[in-house]
């Protein structure tokens, strides 16, 4: 069981079965971890912002690095009109970070490894942006659907085309940080098995790889929660300033 | 002969000059990085996407390979749209 690279994504329940209208509403060990991501974000946060000092300390320097970061981020790709949606995106990247680094940590369990969570979080922000479109511009929304410059004939192919093109967002939003998150992992078990396997003989070799895996994936745990917190500014910024 | 104070403040201004240059590079090397990510996954989701729209509209209709085959290519050519929507803005961010 525990050679096998799969097992650390099985979930499992802790404490008593809840069950409300046949719905399986237990607490399990991916609950903890999105529990325990939350916990630390608060107190980071926290701690970050109790005092303001004007030379900051090491915790409040991280914090506002991350908020500087994000509003750039938001400013740059969706233009001044998206500042109200930055608690949104800020809470939305901290908090993929936040899974996606504790998941990191030796015995954890990656909560954005399951292609659950993260369908959930692109389908909310799939859902949302495009009614936030209809709000903002009515039905001139479906617009996106329609090409300027393209010829009559052409036009029914070509919005079959954009729908679909738009329809693939959600998919492409989750199964990018799922998959990245899960074959990293799979990855890193895999070489650790093999540490093993070949013993004090050969087993320094896949060690090294298991090293520089792991900063590896420390990088793409970051690079997975920056992508997906700069994709949903560029929809915002489709459904915010409609263009032609 | 120059003072010793004018060149320590050119070493200040050349230090500081190169500085930035390299935590910029690094920063856009990561930027790179999480689009090269970002193009491969835009390509396979409008495929998969349009698949899905031909299986369900061939079980609505009863024409069972016609419409999952039109639709896996409307797929395709929407996900080589997404990639090329991709790729322009990846060049409009440089510029």
């Amino acid at each position: 069981m525990a050679t096998n690279p799969m097992h650390q994504f099985s979930v499992h329940k802790i404490g008593p079965e809840i069950k409300i209208n046949g719905i399986d509403l237990s607490f399990t060990n991916a609950s903890l971890f999105m529990l325990l991501s939350a916990i630390f974000i608060l107190l980071f946060l926290l701690f970050g912002t109790k005092e303001k000092k004007i030379i900051p300390g090491k915790i409040q320097l991280i914090s506002e690095i991350l908020y500087n970061f994000i509003g750039k981020m938001i400013n740059d790709t969706a233009g001044k009109k998206a500042k109200p949606y930055f608690p949104f995106i800020f809470s939305l990247f901290i908090f993929v970070l936040f899974c996606n680094m504790i998941g990191m940590l030796p015995y954890s369990f990656t909560v954005t490894s399951h292609i659950i969570v993260t369908l959930a979080f692109a389908m909310f922000i799939f859902i949302g942006v495009t009614i936030l479109g209809f709000v903002i511009h009515g039905f001139k929304y479906l617009k996106i659907f329609v090409p300027s410059g393209v010829p009559i004939v052409l036009l029914p192919i070509i919005m079959i085309i954009e729908i679909i093109s738009y329809l693939s967002r959600p998919i492409s939003l989750s199964v990018r940080l799922f998959a990245n998150m899960m074959a990293g992992h799979t990855m890193l078990k895999v070489f650790g098995g093999f540490v093993i396997s070949l013993g004090l003989v050969a087993g320094w070799l896949p060690l090294t790889f298991s090293v520089a895996l792991t900063g590896l994936e420390i990088l793409v745990a970051f690079l997975q929660a920056y992508v997906f917190a700069i994709l949903t500014c560029i929809y915002l910024n489709d459904a915010l300033n409609l263009h032609h | 002969m120059t003072n010793p104070e004018d060149l320590e403040t050119r070493l200040k201004i050349a230090k500081s000059k190169l500085q930035n240059k390299n935590t910029k590079d690094n920063g856009e090397k990561g930027i790179f990085l999480g689009n090269a990510f970002k193009l491969g996954t835009e390509l396979v989701a409008a495929v998969v996407v349009g698949s899905i729209i031909g299986f369900i509209l061939d079980n609505w209709f009863g024409t069972k390979p016609i419409l999952i085959i039109i639709f896996f290519l409307f797929g395709s050519v929407a996900g080589i749209l997404n990639v090329i929507k991709a790729a322009k803005r990846m060049q409009k961010n440089r510029d």
